[in-house]
């Protein structure tokens, strides 16, 4: 396309230079014309090959665009090897030729509605250039003249004709997907205060306890009648919480299940013993 | 043989250790018939792997082998579901391959080195014998007489309606789950019956153990507290049902969640509410045992009104709002399909498309029991008549035994242990009542009235005065005895005749009978895995319809993209919408996944019917579940409701990939126009179909299983419908447009 | 240790082929020997870029393109044959073989010559459309060479052509002095189609247009093309990256236009002519002497603090942080360079599973750079989600060697002990003081139920005794 933009300029300049100078091909008795395809009201506006016109014309989806022209060599009506209505879609420099039909006397016309457009230029958002090529061999200078825009008026009840952007290899917008987002915690601030809120329970509990007469008053009794037993139950129980601990922070299942097994026997061999002795109490009347 | 321990008893009455020691024997020898009946497949065919799920427990315990525990617990595998892969230690149930890991583990250290391969083969036979023990105990829970379990456990051993989940190679969770289960309930009833919590500890121990093992464990999960709440509502709440029960619940729960598949599950989801919710019942009715003890009866009415009324009116509200919240999952498909047979053919294809959850026919029930389907009501009854807890529980455990099994073909497994042992309730009661050689005089029977016990069997009338009941000819004795030995009998031919013919086919090998009547096998699967995994890259992706996912895994090592394991419904649709569609539209797709090799089973050439054309309606209704727009089942049926693989075909049927890859060249096997398909009787159009986009790269001996290979994107840039006409020869049609406006090139 | 590697390769591969990077054996397809002296220059500074030829007539029985599966050839120049057809040996298909075996193709067409069948539809399988009955001329009225096509204006003269798109490097009109001018005389347009693979190196002139002077002599009823959307010389690259180069005219490979001068309509002097070093490049691209890369080595490991820094492992995890390297180097006549990027362009990796989680671009890496290689690279956090990924660098531009490097990896899940410590995360604290306090209370509620004396022991024993 930047080759479209760089020349082109030089070419229309070179193309109007020409035209002043009108020793070469030119037209005359330019014409545009929109005919509707009902109503049989037609819009005409005389065009020139010196300046385009200003305002562009519109072309609906059931108009026909008609351009007439009488091409002339050196302003002899003669007819040319190339007469073609150029349509330019500004934003990508898209050019369609069309070809006029042209009488030995150089007259030409051209007929073009929206069928014979091609996609990109019925897509167009800003109005198409449309300009006259009318040249031929020989040492003629040829004419390449803008003459006026052609607005495409799309039908809203009519969906837009169907393109796809053909896939040409460059670089493509990049992409940060963030499958799953980071799962967030609370302030720590109500982490810790419901915390220490949990803690609390325990001294509370204990309080309790206590209030309601708990005590540990008898474990002199009970070591008195089995210290070993009693040791190693507490013990065993205290052990097996240190054994979750340590699951809880390195261990394995295959360190702990074999601990567990120990841990566990030790707590049931010496736990009938010593839960007997506390039984034996009770039935004493001591509990 | 089941005439052997019944002789034997009746000799050898006389001394408590002689009757312990022919037990044990019998029940030895009744566990070894149990695993013999299994070992028919080894005979006939070798020791292999059989059907497709074991395929990947197989392929899982080697893993579990070779990697050790902790690598299996987060093996990340993939080679399946691709491009997805699965997270398989987190996703299946590791009790199978884990116990087949300790008994590899264990003989070696016994320095008897054996195969992984035969561990897995020979677990299920292994598991049974121990069922068959399992059932012996259960039974004798239920009755005094000891025949009735050597009965169970024989019943047990040899029923088809077990076996068929258990011959050597059947690899599967239930090899080890139904030994699980019956356990279970054993140790259930143990502890219910002596409100132990240690035996409660053991059942909690054994149903973590059935977690970790089959996703049947739900059963246990619903039928213990099932059996707990009939209990409580029949006023037999006792602290017995509320030791074992809350032992049970407590410790088996925290057991079941330390699998990771299971989880959370057991707190968040429906199937698992009626166990937390007999459990929360069972802590009131203690609450309120406590407080009746403690207040005035009148207070206490009231009191109980207002507790009750105002617990289930609190309890209902939070479960209405936790399931509307989100936090307990509503009942999953598979339940609804329990209740709604119909419920899976309409919303989840997927689940419906597997024929071992299709409803059960009427005779399969007479083919998996034979005569313990009628023995069955009178094992119930008999319990009705004792009604004991146990007797509660075999009675629960019976009615939806059956319902289950009437709705999915598989369940059959979980009704065959209540079957057995009612069944031998039933036998022995009769054998009992008949194998005694004594005449009741009157008056003793009379006298023996009050205490009705042995002859159980004969006291249904109770209402009636004082029948004088007993058998007194020798001769109807001997009738009677006689006709049940012949029965049990034809049990035995029955069961092994089913056993030989119908359950022990490995399904991965053909077994076909030649005009002589000689065997001959069709190992087109094996071959064609062998071709895979001998002449493909290593990491070439296979796709094919999931049924095969797990073999083409196991046997061929090759990447599969669906297999299974159904966890990820898109992605199954996804293959069957690149099946069922043209092959415009599969080649992206299966460019996407990026497949190397489609592989589709075809049965035409050989009238073999379980294959993908066979299937392919499922696909279709698969993926359409999915993409409703794109893929219409009716599509594929002709105008006059045909689905057909002629002529008559519809033409997107004959478009899709599957019929054009099931019948790609195969109108060359026949002479011109003569093609024929012989699995439906559909004689092919002349011209057969072209692929495109594909092309053949191996086809079976028999045509079982074909495979080709995705072509890659024409390296000229034509779509390949074009490059291969013009591989062809045909000209390509100059694009003539006179008409119709300028294409212009963008650049 | 991988840069002084690829340093071996690439002396080892300098040494080998100081030329083309993919052979030297080059076939001439000319109907007659004699037509050689046209080209003198052209395939002199072939030969003297080290290029063997072979000459062979399009008719030859002898001509094959393949011996026992493996091309006989490199790459094939065809001049323009009088012959209505191709000889069996240069069918379409055995050509379309010859590319998908990385031959390289370089097609010169004429307009005073018909295009032999074979080539006709070999250029539609590329998308490519020739004028219909295979002649056409394309001529300019505004852009001609007043000097030889003062009347017909059918030698048109062009700039030299700038970059299809900015950021597409110009490798074929670039450094071309300001006033010299590219000759097409007597030339064929062709009309391409929408395809990726195509690009056209030189576009006719916004004025020009192809007619076919047999039926359209007098007026050009029905055009075939016209303006820029002809192309007067257009570049292909297979998938493969095979190069297939049209020419519109052969003449502009003559003798008689390299180094010539020529003036411009309405110019006010004569302008030398760049055809010689448009052909040069032309055919230097075509034969893979210039645009052709090479991925040296590709990279990628944990960007972590761990003990284990793996290179190019099979398998990671999930929110890994991930570097990856390419090293790429781009050949250009008689060595490697290293790529250098365009100024728009930037070359950008994927991490992706079914479709890219990450499109990222990568930067040079000046560390692992050398005279012959630049190397790329990119550091970011795997996606939360495990799979089986591809870091695919994807890089396909027009002139460019396709680059579509793909390496797999899996991405696992967190292990069971790989999830950050419950005591990290603060949302846990209130459970684990849970814990804490129920184990506490379960050890001082044993104390008690086993040590703890009765207090008002009567009522104790009375209830006892009830």
């Amino acid at each position: 396309m930047r080759l479209t933009q760089s020349i082109a300029p030089a070419l229309l300049l070179l193309a109007a230079g020409v035209a002043q100078a009108a020793s070469g091909w030119g037209f005359d008795d330019g014409s545009v014309q929109i005919a509707a395809k009902k109503a049989g009201e037609a819009v005409k506006e005389k065009i020139s090959q010196t300046s385009p016109l200003s305002k562009p014309v519109s072309l609906g989806t059931t108009d026909t665009l008609k351009l007439s022209l009488t091409a002339k060599d050196n302003g002899k009506g003669k007819r040319p090897h190339q007469a073609f209505l150029v349509l330019q879609e500004p934003e990508s420099g898209l050019e369609a030729p069309f070809p006029l039909t042209v009488k030995e006397n150089g007259k030409a016309v051209a007929q073009i509605s929206h069928k014979d457009l091609p996609v990109q230029l019925l897509l167009a958002n800003k109005p198409l250039k449309a300009s006259v090529v009318i040249a031929s061999f020989g040492s003629a200078q040829g004419l390449n003249t803008p003459v006026f825009d052609v607005k495409i008026e799309t039908d809203a009840n009519v969906p837009p004709p169907a393109y796809e952007k053909p896939l040409r290899y460059g670089k493509q917008p990049e992409i940060h997907h963030i499958f799953r987002p980071d799962p967030k915690s609370p302030p720590k601030v109500i982490s810790l205060f419901f915390g220490l809120a949990v803690i609390a329970t325990l001294p509370a509990l204990l309080i309790g306890w206590v209030a309601l007469g708990g005590n540990v008053n008898h474990l002199s009794k009970a070591i008195g009648a089995a210290l070993l037993s009693h040791a190693t139950f507490f013990g065993s129980i205290l052990a097996m919480e240190f054994v979750f601990f340590m699951y809880y922070t390195s261990w394995n299942l295959f360190q702990v299940l074999p601990v567990i097994a120990a841990v566990g026997a030790a707590t049931v061999f010496s736990g009938t013993k010593a839960l007997g002795e506390v039984q034996s109490r009770r039935l004493a009347g001591e509990r | 043989m089941s005439a052997d321990p019944l002789q034997a008893l009746a000799n050898a009455g006389q001394g408590k250790s002689t009757r312990s020691l022919l037990r044990v024997i019998i029940l030895a020898l009744i566990a070894a018939a149990a695993i013999a009946s299994r070992l028919f497949s080894v005979i006939r065919f070798e020791s292999i792997i059989h059907e497709f799920d074991p395929w990947f427990n197989f392929r899982a315990t080697k893993y579990l082998v070779a990697n050790g525990f902790y690598n299996f617990w987060d093996w990340f595998d993939d080679r399946t579901w691709h491009p997805l892969g699965r997270v398989t230690g987190g996703t299946l149930y590791p009790g199978l391959m884990v116990t087949s890991g300790v008994i590899y583990h264990a003989l070696r250290a016994l320095t008897i080195p054996v195969d992984i391969r035969n561990i897995c083969v020979l677990l299920a036979p292994a598991f049974s014998g121990l069922t068959a023990i399992a059932a012996y105990l259960l039974t004798n829970e239920m009755t005094p007489s000891s025949s009735a379990g050597l009965l169970a456990a024989l019943f047990m051993g040899i029923a088809p309606g077990y076996i068929s989940r258990s011959v050597a190679g059947s690899y599967d969770n239930e090899a080890i789950a139904i030994f699980l289960l019956v356990f279970t309930f054993y140790l259930w009833i143990k502890a219910l019956k002596q409100g132990s919590m240690l035996w409660g500890a053991l059942c909690a121990l054994f149903y973590g153990y059935m977690v970790a093992s089959w996703g049947g464990y739900a059963f246990i999960t619903c039928l213990l507290p099932l059996h707990a709440f009939v209990l409580i509502c029949m006023g037999r709440y006792s602290t017995r049902l509320y030791v074992a029960y809350t032992t049970w619940y407590a410790l088996g729960t925290l057991a079941s969640m330390q699998i990771p598949f299971v989880g959370f599950l057991p707190v968040k989801t429906s199937e698992h509410m009626p166990a937390l919710g007999i459990f929360g019942f069972l802590q009131l009715l203690a609450f309120l045992d406590y407080v009746r003890s403690a207040i005035p009866s009148r207070q206490f009415q009231t009191f109980l009104w207002l507790f009750a009324g105002g617990t289930f009116g609190v309890g209902l509200l939070g479960l209405v709002i936790a399931t509307s919240a989100g936090i307990i999952a509503p009942w999953g498909g598979r339940f609804y399909s329990l209740w709604d047979t119909n419920y899976a053919k309409i919303h989840i294809p997927i689940i419906a498309s597997v024929s071992e959850h299709q409803p059960t026919a009427w005779p399969a029930f007479f083919f998996d029991l034979n005569m313990l389907i009628w023995l069955f009501p009178v094992g119930v009854y008999l319990c009705f008549q004792e009604l004991a807890d146990e007797h509660v529980f075999i009675v629960v455990y019976a009615l939806f035994g059956s319902y289950f099994a009437g709705v999915m073909v598989r369940l059959m497994l979980t009704l065959t242990p209540v079957v057995c042992v009612a069944a031998a309730i039933a036998v022995s009661t009769i054998l009992d009542t008949y194998l005694s050689t004594k005449s009741p005089k009157p008056e003793e029977s009379q006298a023996a009235e009050g205490s009705e016990g042995k002859k159980a069997g004969k006291s249904g009338l109770k209402a009636a005065s004082k029948p004088v009941v007993g058998i007194y000819g020798l001769w109807g004795k001997s009738m009677m005895v006689s006709a049940l030995a012949v029965y049990l009998l034809l049990f035995v031919l029955h069961c092994t005749w089913v056993t030989s013919n119908a359950y022990s086919s490995p399904s991965v090998v053909l077994a076909s009978r030649l005009p002589d009547g000689s065997q001959h096998i069709i190992d087109d699967y094996r071959e064609a895995y062998q071709w895979l995994r001998q002449n493909t890259r290593e990491d070439a992706k296979i796709m094919s319809w999931w049924d095969y996912g797990y073999q083409i895994g196991g046997m061929a090592d090759r990447p599969t993209l669906v297999d299974n394991n159904t966890w990820n419904n898109t992605h199954i649709a996804t293959v069957g919408k690149a099946m069922s569609s043209s092959e415009e539209v599969s080649y992206p797709i299966m460019r996407q996944h990026e497949v190397d090799y489609v592989l589709v089973v075809f049965g035409g050439l050989l009238g073999y019917s379980g294959d993908d054309i066979n299937k392919f309606l499922w696909m279709v209704r698969i993926a359409e579940g999915i993409w409703p727009d794109e893929v219409s089942e009716r599509s594929f049926f002709t105008p006059r409701g045909e689905y057909r693989v002629d002529g008559e075909a519809t033409e997107t049927m004959k478009n899709s990939l599957m019929y054009k890859m099931s019948y790609y060249n195969y109108n060359n096997l026949f002479p011109p126009g003569q093609a024929v398909d012989r699995m439906r009787n559909a004689r092919l159009p002349e011209v057969g179909p072209t692929l495109s986009t594909l092309e053949e790269a191996f086809t079976s001996e028999n045509w079982i299983i074909r495979i080709y290979k995705v072509k890659d994107l024409d390296n000229i840039g034509r779509d390949h419908a074009a490059a291969a006409a013009f591989d062809r020869g045909t000209k390509k049609k100059k694009a003539i447009k006179k008409r119709g406006p300028r294409s212009l090139r963008v650049d | 240790m991988r840069s002084l590697f690829s340093f071996l390769a690439f002396l080892s591969a300098a040494v080998v082929s100081a030329l083309s990077t993919s052979g030297n054996r080059l076939l001439v397809v000319l109907e007659d020997v004699a037509e050689k002296e046209n080209y003198s220059k052209f395939l002199g500074d072939l030969e003297g870029r080290g290029f063997e030829l072979s000459f062979e007539n399009p008719k030859s029985e002898s001509l094959a393109l393949f011996h026992l599966g493996e091309r006989t050839y490199d790459h094939i120049i065809f001049f323009p044959t009088k012959a209505k057809g191709l000889g069996p040996n240069l069918t379409p298909n055995i050509l379309v073989d010859f590319m998908n075996a990385k031959g390289n193709v370089l097609v010169t067409l004429s307009s005073g010559v018909a295009t032999p069948n074979s080539l006709v539809s070999l250029l539609s399988e590329l998308d490519i459309q020739l004028p219909a009955d295979r002649t056409g001329l394309v001529v300019d009225h505004f852009n001609y060479d007043a000097s030889t096509a003062a009347e017909t204006h059918d030698v048109l003269l062009l700039p030299p052509p700038g970059p299809v798109r900015p950021d597409v490097k110009n490798f074929f009109g670039a450094g071309a002095g300001k006033d010299e001018v590219l000759a097409f005389p007597r030339g064929v347009g062709a009309a391409l189609g929408s395809s990726e693979l195509l690009t056209p190196v030189l576009r006719a002139p916004r004025t020009a247009y192809s007619y076919n002077p047999k039926e359209q002599a007098e007026v050009v009823d029905d055009l075939f093309g016209a303006g820029e959307q002809l192309a007067l010389v257009s570049a292909f690259q297979a998938r493969n990256s095979a190069r297939f180069t049209l020419v519109g005219s052969a003449e502009m490979l003559q003798d008689k236009w390299f180094d010539a001068e020529a003036s411009k309509v309405g110019g006010k002097k004569a302008a030398k002519t760049f055809n010689r070093e448009f052909a040069k490049r032309v055919s230097g691209w075509t034969f893979n002497e210039i645009g052709v890369l090479r991925v040296n080595w590709i990279e990628h490991h944990l960007d972590e603090a761990v003990a284990v820094n793996e290179s190019n492992p099979s398998i990671y995890r999930i929110k890994n942080d991930v570097k990856y390297t390419i090293s790429l180097s781009e050949y250009a006549w008689t060595s490697w360079a290293p790529l250098t990027l365009p100024a728009d362009d930037v070359l950008q990796l994927e991490f992706s599973m079914l479709s890219p989680f990450h499109r990222l671009p990568l930067h040079l890496d000046a560390a692992h750079s050398s005279a012959t290689e630049s190397a790329y690279s990119t550091s970011f956090k795997l996606p939360d989600q495990h799979g089986i990924f591809n870091f695919k660098v994807n890089y396909k531009r027009p002139f460019l060697s396709n680059i579509e490097e793909k390496n797999t990896v899996s991405v696992r899940h967190m292990a069971h002990d790989e999830w950050p410590r419950s005591f990290v995360i603060s949302g846990a604290w209130p459970w684990i003081a849970g814990i804490g306090v129920t184990v506490a209370g379960w050890l001082a509620f044993c104390a008690l139920w086993m040590y703890s004396a009765p207090v008002g022991g009567k009522r104790v024993e009375s209830k006892k005794t009830q």
